[in-house]
């Protein structure tokens, strides 16, 4: 077995199939934005603290600047480019505008894609449980007042 | 010591026009979220540009050092570099920015990368271009900069000894700006009072609004014309221009500013010039687009932090019940090793002199110095926080010493709703508010009422409770005649923003704004005074988003900063959009052959009031003008393209008094604030919380209340855990969210809020700039600590951030900080 | 903010993931990459290679054997251990490890990582010393078993050393012992500034966190507060200083906290 400097990967994001090649040192995070030009994913610090850069990955909620492009290789990955479906916003999406649950719209697509980890999980969950489904997503300008309450609503069926 | 209700020589009165109640103050879905919440918003790392190379800054490891050489061999020999810049070019291809204070701080040399000397861990000292992010990194590592470390200055206090380093050797003194502000009579203050409260010292910490978008910028250089293009996130491109501009030795229309979405700022993006430089330069050299992302360390190190100040020998004079006379101080404000936007810190406080509260009084002594930490930058607040948490500080200690309600205290001296508009000390007139109804409300909303019975049943579960009250201000729409009052060499005054509003050929309103927005929806509010104004829905108007130069929408002081766009850039929009109104009337006129008072624009036509089946679409107006205008009156002079630019109303300040209207609007806020301390452990909960916002009239109340939100989370951040600490060597301790810990969602406390609105008697619309938010969440936690440390000694909350380790530090010595604070009685 | 040039390899097997480790002394494992792959960001360490572990299927069991031994593979992810039936038979672990930072780290972080880095702040260190754990390690030559307060060597440093691979963290019967984890953190579920693991079960077996290199285990006389508060005074600790927190503070959290883990463990003890 021999360790290799690049690999060839193949990854489905959003329902896609991408082949690339990629350094085994590039993140995930800048593979999805410079290699796949899906640009909704956002980097936002360096030490794996903020969110911004949350992808769901084989279903789950992690943070793509603590994984390497090679890990990814035959895995399905979701973006927020993928939650809207045939130019119709997801609920959360709507939800997020209803409920003015974004102002400079940065943390967004991370928090979009743990709120939507949250549900897909949880149907009825409490404050608290959103609070700590969204606990890796920082939020600079919103305080999470209003985060919370376009998760709880779409949670409650208030959105379609 | 007599109230003053302003009568100003020339009163300031706004002219009202017909407004159709419609979208304005109601809270329609905002434009920016479609793009938003898809991820297509377009952020300044998300732009691409062909052959373009990426920037990474080789930084000092030292907080003061001589730069003896740089060699960047290596790198360039690494492949896929590009090229390099180093100080030793950026001195040679460019001047030094333009500084704003008086001598000695003048005489700084402040360029794009450190010359000749490095004067805080982290400044910029070369840069390498590379064709991708990590190899850029990688070349960096390979850049070799020998350094002799010199003596680190940390310690503000310190930065005036005589055996202090000295950052500047052109300006022999580490002081940026000095000066004494002297208003109302002191002494006599002092004579009158029955009690004097002194105190030793108070601290305001460095920290920032740390937003989650770094600063950035793609620069493009086009050879044939010598045009920079910048795409980048810089918040104040007005002002940036004129820094830069000089420096690069051009004219201000070579540099175009451009920027989509930004990523929250904060006021951490508008001193981004030396950083731009450096990119422009770069594109120039290497003849291909450069790019630029800052990491979150460099943000931490090496963007900006807010003002740090500390306050020393307080002294305020009071009556034994309560009413206080004034105060006096000496402040020392720390902007870190570079000023650039400073010294204008040492005025803007001045817009709040009082805060809240009739002081009459008033004697400050402000020195700025430089030290070998990140240089500062209007961070939200900016320079009124600071002394607004003094005077919170004052009142409050006040009432502790003399053992009266902070409620009552606060009532006996707030500036009533009816002294309004009420003319401070030193010329500014706060234009309205009900500072004591949004206390009242505040305290509703945290059922003070109740708080006894609490504090009880706390003290049974070994948790202490404690209650707090912050009141605040944030003044908005500045007189930049301020700054003539730090130098009066300046020639800035007044202040303005731009807008312009037309009407295509297919009837397409389109709107562009000077504005360069991080979240505050500018958009979608300016569409909504548009469409009243238009009479059509703000679906119709298309706003253009972000900022560019080459739209000519702009103007010196164009940007989003200050709490202003609900006075500026709305009064611009406002302005060109009643202009484009009314030619629209006029060529209506010319075409229905009746008189333009006889128009009236509504449902999306021009059509005659007494007759509305004489209608023209917009769409057959805007036709007319561009394509199908033979036959107009030749004097109708009538474009439908309209630019407008608002002016507040300022005078110049009287500099010899330090004396003027500073600031146009005042929006304010009161918070209350429930914590519960572990004695045993110090560690602390907001178990309750409370926000009250005037803004007087609201645009947006759905905007509005998240401003609030946001600024809560800012000030509770930095009340808790955010800071910008230094050790001995100017190493920054906190270069990360790792260490720099800001609230996530479970950190905050039951938010909620409450509004009243004192219309504002000098806008449009009523409406008053709000955003900054003024710090009141610090203001009412440390207040809460020391009312909730009151059974255990005592202890005086004299800085600003308190986190669980500096609470069990009072608890377990009250005594250090009482001995700060000694009542003298007269 | 980049890592330097590495190589990557993804073995499918242990001993493949062995040899790796063992050819060369700059390959490492790469687990969760929670911690490894931000320090590599900083170019804090660059590894030359590092040896995925993420496909070792062996690695990530968990069982409960019929005599209440929990065996748990040293990949399963703090999110697996949360949610794992078998872990209930110790609801200590999943309640600590729902305290560690939040749900994207949760999803990708490993018992094994956690305990490997050996971080002065991890959870799981002072946890595992306080129940009396078991690790497995794995290297060319065989495995072999070390008692976990025997494992934690320096900051970042283990009984785990190059070549070598933990396969196994064993967690002994609970047999009615009650566990409980006090920790002061910077802000909710944040980095540890003191954290205290008790196990009570007759005697008390204490572990404090983030005041040395290593947990420092910690015996008091009996299970009542100022016996641990005594003991843990008498453990001379010397804690860091740092931007969090004095070691002062540290040295008086440790006390309070142990204190109260005790009695919580105490309480939560089935005679």
């Amino acid at each position: 077995m021999e360790a290799v400097r690049s690999k060839t990967v193949s990854v489905e994001v959003n329902g896609e199939l991408y082949e690339r090649e990629v350094d085994a040192r590039r993140l995930l995070v800048h593979f999805i934005r410079d290699d796949l030009e899906l640009t909704g994913t956002h980097v936002g610090c360096d030490t794996g603290n903020c969110g911004a850069c949350t992808v769901l990955y084989d279903g789950q909620a992690v943070k793509s600047c603590m994984l390497l492009a090679v890990q990814a290789d035959g895995t399905k990955i979701e973006t927020v480019e993928g939650l809207a479906q045939d130019g119709q916003l997801h609920p959360l999406q709507q939800a997020f505008s209803d409920h003015h649950a974004l102002q400079c719209g940065y943390c967004t697509p991370g928090m979009l894609l743990s709120a939507k980890h949250l549900l897909d999980n949880n149907h009825e969950p409490t404050e608290t449980e959103i609070r700590r489904a969204i606990q890796g997503n920082i939020c600079r300008c919103t305080g999470y007042v209003n985060i919370v309450e376009a998760i709880a609503a779409v949670a409650r069926g208030e959105v379609s | 010591m007599s109230e003053t209700t302003v009568t100003p020589e020339q009163p300031i009165t706004v002219e009202e026009r017909e407004v159709k109640p419609g979208f304005v103050g109601t809270n329609v879905p905002r434009k920016e979220d479609e793009r938003l919440v898809q991820g297509q918003g377009v952020f300044t790392d998300d732009v691409r540009r062909h052959g373009m190379g990426y920037v990474h800054f080789v930084r000092s490891p030292y907080a003061h050092a001589r730069i003896v050489g740089i060699d960047v061999s290596k790198a360039l020999e690494l492949e896929g570099v590009y090229g390099t810049l180093t100080g030793d070019e950026v001195a040679i291809q460019t001047d030094p920015f333009f500084e704003l204070s008086t001598p000695p701080g003048s005489e700084i040399k402040d360029y794009a990368l450190a010359v000749g000397k490095a004067r805080w861990m982290g400044e910029p000292v070369a840069a390498v271009v590379a064709a991708t992010r990590e190899l850029a990194r990688d070349a960096a590592e390979l850049v070799e900069v020998e350094y002799e470390p010199l003596p680190v200055l940390v310690d503000a206090e310190r930065a005036q000894e005589t055996d202090a380093p000295v950052l500047h050797e052109e300006a022999g003194s580490n002081v940026v700006w000095s000066g004494e502000f002297d208003w109302g009579d002191f002494d006599a203050a002092l004579a009158e009072a029955d009690r004097v409260i002194r105190i030793e010292r108070l601290h305001f910490h460095r920290f920032s609004s740390t937003p989650l978008e770094c600063s950035g910028c793609l620069v493009e250089y086009e050879r044939a014309t010598g045009q920079w293009t910048i795409f980048g996130n810089h918040q104040m491109p007005g002002v940036g221009a004129i820094w830069m501009a000089p420096a690069l030795r051009v004219g201000l229309d070579k540099l175009r500013f451009v920027s989509h979405d930004i990523g929250g700022a904060f006021g951490n993006k508008i001193t981004l010039h030396p950083y731009f430089v450096a990119c422009c330069l770069l594109a120039r050299k290497l003849r291909r687009p450069v790019q630029w992302t800052e990491w979150r360390t460099d943000q931490h190190m090496a963007n900006t932090h807010g003002n740090e100040r500390t306050f020393l020998d307080v002294e305020v004079p009071v009556r034994s019940d309560g009413t206080m006379l004034g105060f006096k101080v000496s402040a020392i404000d720390d902007c870190g090793a570079f000023p650039r936007y400073e010294p204008l810190g040492c005025i803007i406080w001045a817009q709040v002199t009082p805060g809240c509260y009739r002081w009459r009084n008033v004697r400050v002594d402000f020195t700025q110095v430089c030290t070998n930490k990140s240089p500062v930058a209007p961070n939200r607040g900016y320079s009124r926080m600071q002394h607004l948490w003094l005077t919170e500080r004052l009142v409050d200690i006040v009432a502790h010493e003399l053992e009266l309600d902070p409620v009552e205290v606060r009532k006996r001296n707030y500036v009533r709703s009816d002294e309004m508009p009420y003319e401070t000390p030193n010329g500014c007139v706060y234009d309205s508010g009900d500072y004591a109804l949004c206390l009242d409300k505040a305290l509703e909303l945290i059922d003070y009422g109740s708080i006894a019975q609490r504090r009880e049943e706390a003290s049974a579960r070994g948790k202490l409770l404690g209650v707090g009250i912050g009141s605040t201000l944030d003044s908005g729409t500045n007189n930049f005649g301020q700054s003539m009052i730090v130098n009066p060499e300046l020639q800035f005054s007044g202040n303005n923003e731009v807008a312009t509003v037309k009407l295509d050929i297919f009837g397409e309103i389109v709107v562009t704004l000077g504005t360069v927005p991080q979240g505050q929806g500018h958009e979608t509010t300016a569409s909504q005074v548009v469409a009243d104004i238009l009479g059509c829905t703000p679906d119709d108007v298309h706003v253009r988003p972000g900022h560019d130069s080459y739209w000519n929408s702009h103007a010196g002081f164009s940007g989003t900063y200050a709490s202003q766009f609900a006075v500026t850039g709305i009064g611009a929009v406002k302005g060109a959009t009643e202009r484009l109104a009314g030619e629209m009337r006029q060529l209506a006129a010319a075409v229905l052959g009746c008189s333009p008072d006889d128009v009236e624009l509504a449902e999306g036509q021009a059509r005659m009031r007494e007759n509305p089946e004489a209608a023209l679409p917009f769409m057959a107006l805007g036709a007319i003008i561009n394509a199908n205008n033979a036959g107009l009156p030749p004097d109708l002079d009538v474009t439908l393209n309209c630019r407008y630019v608002y002016r507040p109303p300022f005078e110049k300040p009287d500099v010899e008094r330090k004396y003027g209207n500073l600031t146009l609007t005042y929006a304010s806020q009161v918070h209350a604030c429930v914590v519960e301390i572990d004695r045993e452990t110090g560690v602390y909960e907001i178990v309750d919380y409370g926000a009250v916002d005037d803004c007087g009239n609201r645009i947006h109340p759905q905007i509005v209340e998240g401003q609030v939100h946001g600024a809560t989370a800012h000030a509770l951040g930095a009340a808790t855990h955010e800071q910008f600490p230094y050790d001995e060597d100017g190493t920054l301790l906190t270069a990360n969210f790792y260490d720099y810990h800001v609230p996530h969602a479970l950190d905050m406390p039951p938010l909620k809020t409450d509004y009243v609105e004192t219309p504002s008697p000098f806008t449009n619309y009523g409406a008053k700039g709000m955003g900054e938010g003024g710090g009141a969440g610090i203001h009412a936690l440390c207040a809460a600590i020391q009312d909730a440390l009151r059974p255990l000694g005592g202890p005086i909350v004299t800085e600003s951030c308190n986190p669980p380790n500096h609470v069990w530090e009072l608890i377990r010595d009250p005594e250090a900080t009482r001995a700060g604070v000694t009542v003298e009685s007269r | 903010m980049l890592l330097r040039e590495v190589e990557y390899a993804r073995p499918a097997s242990i001993e493949d993931a062995v040899e790796l480790l063992a050819d060369n002394p700059n390959a490492r494992p790469l687990a969760g990459g929670q911690t490894l792959i931000n320090v590599m960001k900083a170019r804090i360490a660059s590894p030359e290679v590092l040896v995925d572990l993420n496909g070792l299927g062996e690695l990530k069991t968990i069982e409960l054997g019929s005599d209440g031994t929990l065996e748990l593979g040293a990949m399963v992810t703090y999110a697996e251990a949360i949610s794992s039936a078998e872990c209930r038979a110790r609801p200590i672990l999943g309640e600590v490890a729902a305290q560690i930072a939040d749900v994207q780290v949760r999803n990708r972080g490993t018992i094994g990582g956690n305990v490997c880095a050996n971080d002065p702040t991890n959870h799981l260190p002072p946890l595992l010393v306080a129940l009396g754990a078991t690790m497995t390690i794995r290297g060319r030559e065989g495995e072999r078993a070390v008692p976990a307060e025997d494992f934690f060597l320096g900051v970042y440093m283990t009984a785990a050393g190059p070549g070598e691979l933990l396969t196994t963290v064993t967690l002994p019967p609970a047999d009615g012992a009650g566990d409980a984890f006090a920790s002061v953190t910077i802000g909710r579920d944040g980095t540890g500034i003191v954290n205290v693991a008790a196990s009570v079960n007759g005697d008390a077996r204490v572990a404090v966190g983030c005041v040395a290199a290593v947990p420092v285990l910690v015996r008091p006389a009996s299970t009542k507060g100022d016996a641990v508060r005594d003991a843990v005074r008498g453990a001379g600790l010397e804690p860091p200083s740092d931007v969090h927190a004095s070691a002062d503070y540290r040295r008086h959290l440790a006390e309070v906290l142990a204190a109260r883990a005790v009695e919580q463990a105490t309480g939560r003890k089935r005679s």
